[in-house]
C-alpha cells in the first residue's frame, strides 16, 4: 500500500477523458477506482508530519458544565494541543441558517455527542487516550426529549427565544366550511433515519504559514462551509480555501459542518497539518439526521371520491440545534397534501428544539415525512369509499395548471395520473401461492422460519412529489468557468465548478454537457474548490439543473466567442458554425482548424446560472415558493410472515418523470438508490433514541438494507421536458426516496390488515404486540441477553 | 452571520453587571437574557453573550428592550456590537432564505 504525500485527488477519475454527449449512458470515472480500492476518500489523505485530531463529546443529552481540566491531557507525550471554547478565534457558534450551535460547548450541552474539547496528537491512539484525560465536571439534567412536550406552554426553554423554531401555516380555501360526505382521520409517525453514508466525516487542514489554512474536505457545499469557517476562525475568505476531496456519500448529512472548524483550529494552533477522521460510532453523533415526525391528518371527500378538504398538523423534532430545520418545516407544509387537487386545506407544520440529536437535511426532506401520511390517508379514504386506491389517486391527481395549497400553479408536464397508470399496468410478480417455495424467496430466508405457512402477499401504491432547487425567495445560483485551449494532444475543454461530487455523477454530467455544447472530445473537469464561485449545495435534486445549467451557459459563451473570432479574423459571414472534432465547420465543410484559430489565445468564460425567481410564503402560506417539481410513483409487492412479523419485499416497480435523462445509466442508479433508501426507511432504518440517548450508533444495530433485502426494480423513466429547465431536465435523486416508503407500508397493510401508522414498521407491529416491550430484566439463557444486556439497556452500562 | 438565511442585522450583546446594584450580578444578566429571549430573535453566542439577528428594524427595537431591561436590573452596561450584513438576503454574492433541499 502506498501513502500519498500530498492531498492528492484520485477522486472523480482521470484528469482528462472523452465522454459521450448528453443522453448517452456514460460510465462513471470514479466507478472502477472505488471498486478496486484506489479511490482516495477524504479519510485516506495523508501528509508527512501531520497530526491527528480527536473530539471529546458530551455523554449526556442535557447537562451544565461546571469545570473542565485539560492539564493531564496536555502533559501526555505526543499531544500537541488541547483546545476548548476559549480557543475559538472568532464567533463561537455556527449554523447554516441560524448560528445557534457552539463550535465547542462552554457552560452547557444540549445533546449527547456535543463537542466539548479537541486534541491534536502525533497518533490517533494518543489522541484518543488524551481525550480520556480531559476531566469535565457535568451537572446532569433531565433532557427534554419529546417534541410535543417541547411545544407546550411553560415548558423548559432550551434556547433563549424558546423551543419553537418555525411554524408554517397554510390556509387555502375554507376548510372549516367545506362539507364532506366521507371523512377519514389518522395519526402517523416516522422515526429518525440516518443518511448512513459509508465514508465517515473526515478532512485534512493544512496551515499555509501565513495565518491562513487550506482544508481538503468531503462536503456538499464548499462555499457555505467556507462562509461559516471564516466567521468562527476570524479570517477573511481569502485565507480559508477549501478543496473537495473524495466523498463517500452524503444524502444531506454533509450539508452542516462536522469537523471542519475543529481541524482548522487545531492546524492553525499547532502550525501542523491536522487530519480528523470519525469512526462509525462518532459519525452517528457527528451529523444531523432525518427529522422524526408526528402527523395528524383529516381528509374529507365526496362519495364519488373527490377530495373536499385536507387538514394536517405536523410536528418535526429538530433536536438540539437548528441546522436546516426551518426549510424542512416549510417543505413539510408545502407538500402536506401530496400531488393532488385539494380545494380547501388547513396545514400547520411546526419544528421544535429538543435535547435529541440535531436533525437536518436528508434526501427528500419534509416531503418524505408527509408523503407517508398523505398516502396512508388516501388508502384509508379509498377503503372507506370502497374504491380502488389507484383510481382514487388518479381521480384527484394534479395536472398541468393545478394549484397547490400555496396558491402556486404547477407549470409544465405534471404526469401524476400517468405515472400511477404505468406502475399499475406493469405485470405483477408471480405468486407461488401454496405451492413449494424456495426458502430464499420467503420472509426469513434460509433461517428456515417458514415454508410458506402464515405468509401473506400484499401490494401497495404511492405517489409523491417535491420541488427541485432551493425555494422561498432564495437566490439560488451556480457558477461555471469553462476554458477552451490547445494542448499538446489537441483541443481541450476545462470545466471548473465548485459542485460537490458526492457519488451522484455530476462530474460526468459536466463533461457530457461540455462535450455536447463544444463538440470537443477531450474534457477535463477540474477539482471542485473555492477558487471559483459557489455552485450551491449538492442537494435538493438541484446540481445537474443548476451547475449543469451553468456549464451549458458557459460553453455557449465560449462557443460564441470562438465563432465571433471566425467571423472577425477570417471574415467568414456564416451563422451556421459548429465544432466537430478539432475543426470549426459550416454546412459540413471545414472552415478552420481549432489549432489555427486558438493559437496561444485560450477562450475562457465564467457564467452564473440562476433559476427563476421564487417568493416567500405570506402569513397564510401563500406564494410562488417553488421553481419546479419532480414526480414519482411506486408499487411495492411484499410477502409477510404474519406469525413472526418477518418481511420480504418481493418487487418494487416505479415510474418517474425525469424531464431528460442526461446520463440514463446514472438516472437509473439514482432511482434504484433512492428506492433502496426508501425501503430502508419503511422496514429497517431507525436511530433508536431513548431519553435523548442514541442506542444503536453502529451498523450492527442500525439496520441498513443489503443486497439481500433489495428486490429487483422495474423502472419506467419518462422524459417529459420541463420547458424552463436546461435540456428540459428535472431533478432525479429525491423523488424515489419519497414514494417508496408509503408504497411498502401500504403493501404491508394489504398483507396483514394492520393499520401500521408508524414507520419503520417493526415485526412487533405486524404481529400485533406492543411496540415498546415490557422493561424486565433479561433472564439467564435468554438468547445471550444475560451477557450483554438488551439493546435499550446497554447505554446504561 | 453565516449560512443561508442571512439576517439583515445582527447585534451581539454582553451584559456587564454591577457589584453595587441591589440585584445580584447573575440576576442582572438574567434580566437582560430573558428580555433578549422574549424578542424571539435571540441565540446564545458564547459565555454571557447573546446575539439578536433579524431585520434591521426588529433587531434595533429588540436591542433597546434588552438594554433597558439590563439597566433596569442594575447592570453597569451592555457591550453591543452591531453588524449590518452587506449580503443580507444574499449568500456569497447571492443567497437568502433557503426554502428547501
Amino acid at each position: 500500500m502506498t501513502t500519498p504525500t500530498t492531498p492528492t485527488r484520485l477522486g472523480p477519475g482521470p484528469a482528462t477523458f472523452s465522454p459521450g454527449g448528453i443522453g448517452e449512458s456514460q460510465r462513471r470515472p470514479d466507478g472502477v477506482p472505488k471498486v478496486t480500492g484506489e479511490f482516495e476518500y477524504s479519510s485516506d489523505m495523508w501528509l508527512d508530519g501531520m497530526l491527528w485530531g480527536a473530539t471529546l463529546r458530551s455523554p449526556h443529552p442535557r447537562a451544565n458544565i461546571w469545570s473542565m481540566d485539560t492539564s493531564e491531557a496536555e502533559d501526555l507525550p505526543g499531544v500537541y494541543a488541547v483546545l476548548t471554547h476559549k480557543d475559538v478565534p472568532g464567533r463561537k457558534v455556527y449554523g447554516m441558517e441560524i448560528p445557534d450551535q457552539p463550535v465547542l460547548a462552554w457552560e452547557s450541552v444540549r445533546y449527547q455527542g456535543e463537542p466539548v474539547a479537541l486534541v491534536a496528537a502525533d497518533h490517533p491512539e494518543t489522541a484518543r487516550r488524551a481525550l480520556e484525560k480531559i476531566h469535565v465536571e457535568y451537572e446532569v439534567l433531565e433532557p427534554l426529549a419529546d417534541a410535543e412536550v417541547a411545544m407546550e406552554e411553560g415548558t423548559l426553554k432550551l434556547h433563549p427565544s424558546g423551543n419553537l423554531l418555525r411554524h408554517v401555516p397554510i390556509r387555502y380555501g375554507d376548510p372549516e366550511a367545506a362539507q364532506a360526505e366521507v371523512v377519514v382521520t389518522g395519526e402517523y409517525e416516522i422515526g429518525m433515519q440516518d443518511q448512513a453514508f459509508l465514508g465517515p466525516e473526515s478532512g485534512l487542514a493544512v496551515p499555509d504559514g501565513e495565518g491562513g489554512v487550506d482544508l481538503y474536505i468531503s462536503t456538499q457545499w464548499l462555499h457555505v462551509d467556507q462562509d461559516q469557517l471564516t466567521e468562527s476562525l476570524g479570517l477573511s475568505p481569502e485565507m480559508v480555501r477549501l478543496t473537495l476531496s473524495g466523498v463517500g456519500g452524503a444524502f444531506g448529512g454533509r450539508e452542516d459542518l462536522s469537523m471542519q472548524i475543529h481541524a482548522c483550529m487545531l492546524a492553525l494552533h499547532t502550525s501542523r497539518p491536522v487530519k480528523i477522521v470519525y469512526d462509525r460510532e462518532e459519525s452517528f453523533f457527528g451529523h444531523v439526521h432525518r427529522h422524526p415526525c408526528k402527523m395528524y391528518y383529516e381528509h374529507g371527500a365526496t362519495r364519488d371520491g373527490k377530495l373536499v378538504y385536507v387538514k394536517a398538523r405536523t410536528i418535526l423534532d429538530g433536536g438540539a440545534y437548528a441546522s436546516s430545520s426551518t426549510a424542512v418545516c416549510s417543505n413539510a407544509a408545502r407538500f402536506a397534501v401530496g400531488p393532488y387537487e385539494v380545494p380547501n386545506a388547513r396545514i400547520d407544520a411546526y419544528v421544535v428544539y429538543t435535547n435529541n440529536p440535531p436533525c437536518g437535511a436528508m434526501r427528500g426532506f419534509g416531503a418524505v415525512q408527509t408523503c407517508f401520511a398523505h398516502e396512508s390517508q388516501m388508502d384509508k379514504l379509498a377503503a372507506a369509499l370502497g374504491m380502488d386506491p389507484v383510481e382514487l389517486r388518479q381521480k384527484n391527481a394534479m395536472s398541468e395548471g393545478s394549484e397547490l395549497p400555496t396558491g402556486q400553479k404547477v407549470e409544465g408536464p405534471t404526469p401524476v395520473a400517468e405515472l400511477l397508470q404505468r406502475i399499475k399496468d406493469m405485470p405483477l410478480p408471480e405468486d407461488a401461492g401454496d405451492g413449494p417455495r424456495d426458502l430464499r424467496e420467503l420472509p426469513g430466508g434460509v433461517s428456515n422460519t417458514t415454508h410458506g405457512e402464515g405468509v401473506r402477499r400484499g401490494v401497495g401504491y404511492a405517489v409523491g412529489f417535491k420541488n427541485v432547487g432551493f425555494a422561498e425567495g432564495f437566490d439560488d445560483y451556480a457558477t461555471a468557468r469553462v476554458r477552451l485551449s490547445m494542448s499538446d494532444d489537441g483541443p481541450l475543454v476545462e470545466v471548473h465548478t465548485a459542485a460537490a461530487e458526492v457519488g451522484q455523477g455530476v462530474v460526468t454530467i459536466q463533461a457530457q454537457i461540455a462535450r455536447t455544447e463544444l463538440g470537443v472530445e477531450r474534457i477535463s473537469v477540474l477539482p471542485a474548490d473555492t477558487r471559483v464561485g459557489s455552485a450551491g449545495s449538492t442537494s435538493a435534486s438541484r446540481q445537474t439543473y443548476m451547475t449543469g445549467g451553468a456549464v451549458k451557459l458557459a460553453c455557449e459563451a465560449v462557443r460564441e466567442r470562438l465563432f465571433e473570432r471566425v467571423r472577425e479574423e477570417l471574415g467568414h459571414p456564416s451563422d451556421g458554425f459548429s465544432i466537430e472534432g478539432e475543426n470549426v465547420v459550416s454546412n459540413g465543410q471545414m472552415v478552420v482548424p481549432l489549432a489555427e484559430l486558438l493559437g496561444g489565445e485560450d477562450i475562457e468564460e465564467t457564467v452564473v446560472h440562476r433559476h427563476v425567481e421564487t417568493f416567500s410564503l405570506d402569513e397564510n402560506g401563500q406564494g410562488d415558493a417553488d421553481v419546479t417539481y419532480a414526480f414519482s410513483a411506486h408499487r411495492a409487492v411484499v410477502d409477510v410472515d404474519t406469525e413472526l412479523g418477518l418481511v420480504r419485499v418481493v418487487e418494487l416497480a416505479t415510474a418517474q418523470d425525469v424531464g431528460k435523462a442526461l446520463n440514463p445509466q446514472a438516472v437509473e442508479g439514482q432511482i434504484e438508490g433512492g428506492t433502496a433508501q426508501g425501503l430502508g426507511l419503511a422496514i429497517l432504518e431507525e436511530i433508536q433514541v431513548r431519553g435523548g440517548k442514541v442506542l444503536n450508533a453502529s451498523f450492527t444495530d442500525y439496520l441498513l438494507p443489503t443486497i439481500l433485502d433489495m428486490p429487483p426494480v422495474k423502472m419506467d423513466v419518462l422524459e417529459l421536458a420541463d420547458p424552463g429547465a436546461p435540456y428540459g431536465l428535472r431533478g432525479v435523486g429525491e423523488p424515489p426516496n419519497i414514494s417508496t416508503p408509503p408504497a411498502v407500508v401500504a403493501a404491508l397493510r394489504a398483507a396483514t390488515g394492520k393499520e401500521l401508522p408508524r414507520m419503520p414498521v417493526r415485526p412487533e407491529q405486524i404481529v400485533g404486540i406492543a411496540v415498546e416491550p415490557p422493561r424486565r430484566r433479561p433472564q439467564q439463557g435468554s438468547a445471550g441477553y444475560a451477557e450483554i444486556g438488551r439493546l435499550d439497556e446497554r447505554s446504561e452500562t | 452571520m453565516p449560512g443561508y438565511n442571512r439576517a439583515e442585522l445582527s447585534a451581539e450583546l454582553k451584559i456587564v453587571p454591577s457589584s453595587r446594584a441591589e440585584k445580584a450580578p447573575r440576576e442582572q444578566v438574567e434580566a437582560g437574557t430573558e428580555a433578549a429571549g422574549a424578542t424571539g430573535l435571540a441565540h446564545d453566542a458564547g459565555p454571557g453573550t447573546t446575539v439578536l439577528s433579524g431585520g434591521r428594524a426588529e433587531v434595533l427595537k429588540a436591542l433597546m428592550k434588552v438594554v433597558e431591561a439590563s439597566l433596569d436590573a442594575g447592570a453597569r452596561g451592555v457591550e453591543v456590537k452591531v453588524e449590518a450584513e452587506e449580503d443580507a438576503g444574499r449568500f456569497g454574492g447571492a443567497g437568502g432564505r433557503r426554502g428547501t433541499s
